[in-house]
């Protein structure tokens, strides 16, 4: 247990010996780094960008090239200069994490993306109750009290924090202010809510590839992309170089299904030619591709596609629809 | 340390041969001598060649590993990497990524005969396979070649052709859309000209690579045929970044096809969800 009085000062001792990274109103709620906690906000539901851009930012320099003495120099980027601490990350994006962990840590390992992953310790936050009205991960098996991917999770009981240390590193954490810390008395732990389970889309959407379902919601889809921008588990990236042939960078940067040059070819020829193919690209990646590969729903029930959608496309009908429509 | 997945390689071109108006080859070596050792890679893999300050794109591996020393890419120019390339000269510095993607099942072909069938560009992942075969020919059957381009000057490797007609259990039948005054040869599209030649499916796995609407028609022939769909091998074509399964681009149903292709039989395609729609 810690006070919640207490907790800011627990934050700054971590400031001192990590960087901190936390919830901020900047406009919106986002999570940046911070030097104190005074610039935390602790009264959230969750931020409007996932945390993923800790771990696989919107823009990154890979490596820089330039041109020397008839060969070429490359100097690869990346890397943490100190270890960091994310404070405030919810249950959801902690499960997007293990799952875009699969993607980058399976076969060949993605050395930019797992020294940010490896460098940071995460203290999760607990959902409040109610949630908001675009979340759904109960429907997905996710529990918004759980301390699943972790170090230390933090669950509101009022005047104080339940605090769930959950590894060493969590337990470092905890140790730089011990005094603070306090046991729990028994049956503190809240139990999360199950909401219907919606899972059984993953076993419907195979039968729906013919499906006109897909034609009807391309026509109401603009193509933006702020549902793949916005998902804690969508990972993918283009890779561009800036500069000229003497110096310049390798960038990888956000990509995203929904454009039609994400996969149309020199000359012209393009797989996914109109809206019809890439929504159902979109929604079989989450709920059949990526349960395919990693063995479990890419879909974390955020909610943040359905709450930023501009057209009001909601993921959730999308799910009631193909478990309506589809046979198993 | 582990190593880093998107840094290249470096390698210096020693080679350039012109093949076709618009497809060059390049040979290249490694500028690590102890990577230049170590480098291995099958038949059917591809690697990602960059040009720093262009971009990088994804191109077979043209050359067979039973020749050591050096890479051999086809190259033909559509857009902005591919054009760079060809306008490199002998001692320019490319980067090289890979090998990448899954080779053609090299032990299930042994005691086999072999159909080869290309269409344009798409004979380089063959030729590979092919040198192979011939560098190790004890192990292999009957070897036929049925190729066939937009014209007599579209042709590449028509050195190698000959080459290979020459050999013994080796047979080479090329065709040209559109003949010219010195063509002799047959002209008609490849999967035409393949149900004229009609080979025998017997004992027989068909590889089949080139323009996207010929490796359906002639995976559909090859099937009235009577080869099995486990014996008709494709390699698919999608765009891609990373190479390695992580940029999310490439995917036809669950499979990424720059990690769990490109080779894939027509059995497994029929298994992918818009697996035939190529
Ligand atoms: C497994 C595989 C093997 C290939 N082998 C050969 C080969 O041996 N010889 C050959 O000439 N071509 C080959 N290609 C096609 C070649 O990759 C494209 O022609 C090339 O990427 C076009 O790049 P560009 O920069 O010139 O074109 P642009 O239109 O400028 O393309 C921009 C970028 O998009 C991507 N891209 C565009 N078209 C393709 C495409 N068709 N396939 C994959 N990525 C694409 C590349 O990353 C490229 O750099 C192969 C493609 C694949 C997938
Ligand atoms: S090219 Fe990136 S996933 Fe295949």
């Amino acid at each position: 247990m810690i006070k919640k009085a207490h907790l800011t000062q627990w934050l700054d001792r971590v400031a001192q010996g990590y960087d901190l990274f936390g919830p901020v109103l900047d406009g919106v709620v986002q999570f940046e780094r911070v030097n104190s906690s005074d610039q935390l906000v602790f009264d959230y539901a969750n931020s409007v960008v996932p945390p993923k851009n800790l771990f696989l930012p919107q823009t990154e320099c890979l490596f820089a090239f330039r041109r020397e003495e008839g060969s070429i120099i490359l100097e690869p980027r990346g890397g943490l200069e100190r270890e960091r601490v994310l404070f405030g990350i919810r249950p959801c994006d902690a499960r997007s994490l293990l799952l875009l962990d699969e993607v980058f840590n399976s076969d060949l390992e993605d050395t930019y993306y797992q020294e940010k992953r490896r460098g940071t310790i995460l203290i999760g936050l607990a959902c409040p109750s109610p949630p908001q009205r675009t979340c759904f991960c109960t429907s997905l098996g996710i529990d918004p009290l759980s301390p699943e991917g972790v170090d230390v999770l933090l669950t509101d009981l009022g005047d104080r924090y339940l605090v769930e240390v959950t590894t060493e590193k969590g337990e470092e954490l905890v140790g730089l202010s011990q005094e603070l810390f306090f046991p729990s008395a028994e049956g503190e732990k809240l139990k999360g809510e199950k909401g219907k389970s919606l899972e059984e889309v993953g076993e419907k959407i195979g039968s729906l590839w013919e499906d006109g379902y897909w034609r009807e919601l391309s026509r109401r889809c603009l193509g933006c992309g702020v549902c793949t921008y916005l998902c804690p588990t969508c990972h993918c990236f283009d890779l561009t170089d800036v500069g000229s042939t003497l110096s310049g960078k390798r960038f990888r940067c956000w990509d995203s299904c929904m454009f039609a040059d994400f996969t149309r070819m020199a000359g012209g020829v393009n797989p996914r030619p109109t809206g019809k193919e890439r929504v159902r690209q979109r929604y079989f990646d989450k709920f059949s591709y990526f349960p395919e590969q990693y063995g479990v729903l890419g879909c974390v029930g955020c909610g943040r596609c359905s709450q930023y959608c501009p057209m009001g496309i909601d993921i959730r009908t999308i799910i009631n629809e193909v478990i309506a429509r589809g046979a198993k | 340390m582990s190593s880093n997945i998107y840094l290249p390689h470096l390698a210096t071109i020693i080679e350039i041969e012109a093949q076709t108006p618009d497809t060059t080859m390049l040979r290249v070596t490694l500028d690590d001598p102890t990577l230049a050792q170590s480098f291995t890679y099958r038949p059917g893999q591809f690697a990602e060649l960059s040009i720093f300050g262009v971009g990088e794109c994804p191109i077979s591996i043209a050359s067979t590993p039973t020749r050591k020393g050096f890479l051999e890419f086809c190259v033909r120019a559509v857009g902005q990497v591919t054009n760079a390339l060809h306008e490199l000269d002998v001692g320019s510095k490319i980067g090289v990524r890979g090998p990448y993607g899954n080779p053609f099942p090299l032990s299930e072909l042994e005691g086999r005969n072999l159909l080869f069938i290309g269409g344009g560009i798409g004979l380089a992942p063959l030729r590979s396979l092919i040198n192979y075969v011939l560098d190790n020919r004890d192990h292999y059957g009957e070897v036929e070649l049925i190729y066939g381009a937009r014209s007599p000057q579209d042709l590449a490797f028509k050195d190698e052709l000959k080459l290979w007609d020459e050999q013994e259990g080796v047979t080479v039948y090329l065709t040209v859309d559109r003949g010219d005054e010195r063509w002799r040869g047959p002209v008609g599209f490849v999967p035409s000209f393949l149900r004229e030649i009609a080979p025998s499916p017997q004992e027989k796995v068909a590889f089949t690579c080139g323009p996207p609407i010929m490796i359906k028609l002639v995976m559909e022939a090859l099937e009235e045929m009577g080869f099995p769909p486990d014996h008709m091998v494709t390699t698919l074509e999608m765009k891609m970044k990373c190479g390695v399964g992580k940029c999310g681009r490439c995917n036809i149903g669950s499979r990424y096809i720059c990690r769990d292709g490109p080779v894939f039989t027509l059995e497994q395609l029929k298994a992918l969800p818009g697996g035939l729609e190529l």
